[in-house]
C-alpha cells in the first residue's frame, strides 16, 4: 500500500506485448502535491505506464496504488480522482468544444459552471462554440487539457500536454501546470521527452528508457548523480542524454 | 469530484453525442420511406390486395414486410456504424474509458438510444399500415392486431441491433463494421425462411413477421412465435455479454 507522502506508487509494474516488454518492472513514487515529470525518449514506455495508471491497459506484472486504492479492484474509485490527457487529444469532432466538455461534466456530475471555468483556464472561451473537428492541433490539445482539469481533480495525468502548441501556448500551459498544485491542491504527473521542458515544471522527475526507470528524484539529485557518475554536468539535458546513451550502450544500441 | 452519474444520464448523453451526425434524420427518412411502401403499393394496384381473403393486416404484411424489414435492418446497421464512428474517429472512446463509469453503460446507452429510434420507426410504419387498413379495406378495429405485429417486429430487431453495435464497437474502422454488416444482411436474405434454425441468424430475424386474425393471435400463438421470441431474448443477452467480455479482454492487447 502507498504511504501518505506518495499519492501514486507503482511496484514492479510491467507491460509486455507479444514478447516485447514496453514497461519493465518499474517502481514509481509520486509525492502528494507535487509536479512529477516523467521523462524519456520516444518509445520509452511513458504512455504505456500512464495508460496502466488509468486502467486503459492491464499490467502484465506488478501493481500500483493511487491514493491508497489498489487497481483493478478500485478502478472506478481511482478514476474519480484523476483527470487525464493521454496521447493525442480525444474529442467528439461533431460536437463543439463546450458540448464536449459538457459530456464529461455530466458524467462527473459537476455543476454547469465547471465547463466555463475549464474553458477559461485553457484560453478556449472564445472558441467554445466551434466544432472540435475544426480546431487547430493546439486548440485540440487545450480542449483535452480542459477535459482533464474539469472538476479540479486531485490528480492530473498529462501525457506530453504541450504537443502541437506554439511557443506562446507552450509557455502558457507550462505556467498553468506549474501553478496547479498551489491553485487546486492537486498532484500532476506530466510526461515529456524534453528535460528542458520538464525542469521548468517538475519538482521531482523519473527518467525512463526502454521500459526501465534509470533515475528517480529531484533535479538536484539528478545533478548530484551526474557528478558521481562522471557525466558532463554543463546542463541537466547533458546528464539526461549521457544517462540514456549509457543505458543504450549497455543494451548494445547506441543512439 | 462527485460520483458517477452516467447511469442516470446515459440515454441523454448517448443521444447528445449523435448531434450533427445525421443519425436522427437518417432514421426518420428511413422510417418514412419504409412506411411509404404499403401506401404506394395500395395506391398503385389496389385491386391486387383488396380482392384477397383474410385479415387486411396479414395481406399488407405479406406484401410489404420483406422490403420494410430490409430498410429497418439497414437502418440499424448504419446507425450502429455512425454511433461508434463518433467514438473512434476523434479517439473520444479513449477519454470515455478514462472516466469513472462502467464502460458497459456506454454500450447499453447506445443500445437504448437505438432501440428508442427503432421503436419510433416501427410506430411510423405501424401508422402507415393502419392507415391502409382503414382507407382501402374499411377496417377500423385493426389497432390491437397491428400493435401486436409491430411489437413482435421490434423484438425480432433487437438481436440484429445489438449484434451491429457489438461489431461496430470492436472495429475501429467504420467501413469494416459496415462491410461485415452488409455481408450478414445479404446472407440473411439468402437463408430459407422455413428453416427454424437458420431463421435464428440475428440478421434474418427482422424479416420474420406475425400477422393474422386478432382473436386467433390472442387465443393460440403459434409455437414458432414463442420460440423465436425466446431466441431473440437469448441472442440479445448473448451479445450484451459478449460486449462486456470484449471490454475486459481488450485491455490485454
Amino acid at each position: 500500500m502507498s504511504n501518505d507522502r506518495n499519492i501514486i506508487e507503482a511496484h514492479q509494474l510491467s507491460r509486455s506485448y507479444a514478447g516485447f516488454r514496453a514497461v519493465d518492472r518499474i517502481d514509481l513514487h509520486v509525492p502528494r502535491g507535487s509536479v512529477y515529470g516523467f521523462l524519456g525518449p520516444n518509445g520509452a514506455g511513458k504512455s504505456t505506464t500512464m495508460k496502466m495508471l488509468l486502467g486503459l491497459t492491464t499490467p502484465s506484472e506488478g501493481y500500483f496504488v493511487v491514493d491508497g486504492k489498489k487497481n483493478p479492484e478500485n478502478r472506478v474509485e481511482i478514476l474519480k480522482e484523476i483527470g487525464s490527457l493521454i496521447e493525442s487529444p480525444a474529442f467528439y469532432g461533431n460536437l463543439t468544444g463546450e458540448e464536449n466538455l459538457d459530456i464529461i461534466r455530466r458524467i462527473l456530475g459537476l455543476p454547469k459552471s465547471a465547463v466555463s471555468q475549464a474553458l477559461d483556464l485553457v484560453g478556449l472561451t472564445q472558441y467554445r462554440r466551434r466544432l472540435a473537428r475544426n480546431y487547430s492541433l493546439g486548440m485540440k490539445q487545450r480542449l483535452g487539457l480542459a477535459g482533464a482539469l474539469l472538476g479540479k481533480p486531485p490528480i492530473l495525468i498529462l501525457d506530453e500536454p504541450t504537443n502541437g502548441l506554439d511557443p506562446v501556448g507552450i509557455h502558457e500551459i507550462r505556467a498553468l501546470i506549474r501553478s496547479l498544485p498551489a491553485q487546486f491542491d492537486c498532484t500532476v504527473l506530466v510526461s515529456s521527452h524534453l528535460l528542458s521542458e520538464i525542469e521548468l515544471m517538475a519538482d521531482r522527475i523519473g527518467i525512463l528508457n526502454h521500459g526501465r526507470i534509470l533515475f528517480e528524484g529531484t533535479l538536484e539529485d539528478l545533478k548530484a548523480y551526474g557528478l558521481t557518475q562522471g557525466y558532463p554536468t554543463g546542463n541537466l539535458e547533458e546528464v539526461f542524454l549521457a544517462m540514456v546513451n549509457e543505458d543504450n550502450g549497455r543494451r548494445g544500441m547506441i543512439r | 469530484m462527485t460520483g458517477s452519474r452516467h447511469g442516470k444520464n446515459g440515454l441523454y448523453l448517448e443521444g447528445k453525442k449523435l448531434k450533427r451526425t445525421g443519425f436522427y434524420p437518417a432514421f426518420l427518412a428511413g422510417g418514412l420511406l419504409s412506411a411509404a411502401f404499403p401506401v404506394i403499393n395500395l395506391a398503385v394496384r389496389p385491386e391486387s390486395f383488396l380482392s384477397l381473403e383474410g385479415s387486411p393486416f396479414h395481406i399488407l404484411m405479406q406484401a410489404n414486410w420483406q422490403l420494410m424489414a430490409m430498410i429497418n435492418v439497414l437502418l440499424v446497421l448504419t446507425g450502429a456504424c455512425i454511433m461508434y464512428h463518433t467514438e473512434h474517429s476523434g479517439n473520444a472512446i479513449l477519454k470515455m474509458s478514462s472516466l469513472p463509469f462502467r464502460e458497459g453503460s456506454l454500450f447499453l446507452g447506445k443500445a437504448l438510444v437505438m432501440a428508442s429510434v427503432c421503436a419510433v420507426v416501427l410506430l411510423i410504419e405501424a401508422a402507415s399500415v393502419l392507415f391502409c387498413t382503414i382507407h382501402w379495406f374499411g377496417e377500423e378495429g385493426m389497432l390491437p392486431e397491428v400493435l401486436i405485429g409491430f411489437g413482435f417486429s421490434f423484438l425480432m430487431l433487437l438481436p440484429a441491433l445489438l449484434c451491429s453495435l457489438l461489431i461496430a464497437s470492436v472495429c475501429k474502422n467504420m467501413w469494416v463494421s459496415l462491410g461485415i454488416g452488409v455481408v450478414c444482411i445479404f446472407l440473411a436474405t439468402m437463408l430459407p425462411k422455413d428453416d427454424f434454425v437458420l431463421s435464428l441468424f440475428p440478421f434474418a430475424m427482422p424479416f420474420q413477421e406475425i400477422s393474422g386474425e386478432i382473436h386467433k393471435l390472442l387465443q393460440q400463438v403459434p409455437e414458432t412465435v414463442w420460440k423465436l421470441s425466446a431466441a431473440a431474448g437469448a441472442e440479445s443477452a448473448l451479445f450484451i455479454v459478449l460486449e462486456f467480455v470484449f471490454l475486459k479482454v481488450r485491455r490485454w492487447f
